[in-house]
């Protein structure tokens, strides 16, 4: 059996390039098991383009309301992104996705 | 069994506000703006709600398409209110499907062997 440690630290090193690499993103077994907890039968399955796109589309939605949470943040002169400038873009970012 | 669900519901409502917040960190830092706390619980709440909306339109685009596994077409389907998103979603598509091809010759040549002494098996 592989050793555990050594094979986390392995993870470990790997997740610190991706950092570096501008790499954030969702894993792919979580976007599964997001997708898979809402299905309302059990037999639907999800294939693995579907949710290697999943986490693009669920990454593009947050970077979304973050940047336009952002602008507004910054058409009020906040230096900080507080919750009223998210609540005012929330509407039309439902509507969008 | 209910307690077992919730937790696991716990763990990648965990898992989504951990992303959410590298993601906003990140933009903070290239923007000069950052997000309080709260935000980024907000949008991490948005998402997965928002994950509960995408899981059940892809299912009844599966369910129309009369298949039970959910596929790339379906998840085009999921991003067609907005142009420019569902262009991208496109292009990413026929990346994922480009780099699959790539890999696919990439071990053509080393599964070859392999495939013809697995052939003189049978």
């Amino acid at each position: 059996m592989a050793n555990p440690y050594a094979e986390r630290q392995i993870s470990h090193s790997v997740e610190n390039m991706a950092e570096k690499d501008a790499e954030i993103g969702f894993k792919k077994e979580t976007v599964i098991k997001l997708l898979s907890s809402s299905f309302k039968e059990d037999k639907t399955r999800l294939s693995g383009d579907a949710a290697l796109l999943m986490a693009e589309l669920l990454k593009v939605f947050v970077q979304e309301a973050a940047v336009r949470s952002q602008k507004q943040a910054e058409s009020e002169d906040c230096d900080q992104v507080d919750i009223e400038h998210f609540e005012k873009i929330l509407p039309q970012l439902l509507l969008d996705f | 069994m209910s307690v077992d669900k919730d937790e696991t519901q716990q763990r990648l409502k965990a898992a989504v506000h951990y992303t959410v917040g590298r993601l906003c960190q990140r933009m903070g830092e290239d923007h000069r703006r950052e997000f309080s706390r709260q935000v980024i619980a907000a949008i991490a709440e948005t998402a997965f709600r928002q994950c509960d909306v995408f899981a059940k339109d892809l299912e009844a685009f599966a369910r129309h398409a009369k298949r039970s596994t959910v596929s790339s077409e379906d998840v085009k389907l999921v991003a067609r209110r907005s142009t420019a998103l569902s262009i991208y979603i496109q292009n990413k598509s026929e990346e994922l499907n480009q780099e699959q091809r790539d890999l696919k010759k990439k071990n053509a040549g080393k599964r070859k062997s392999r495939d013809t002494e697995e052939e003189s098996r049978e």
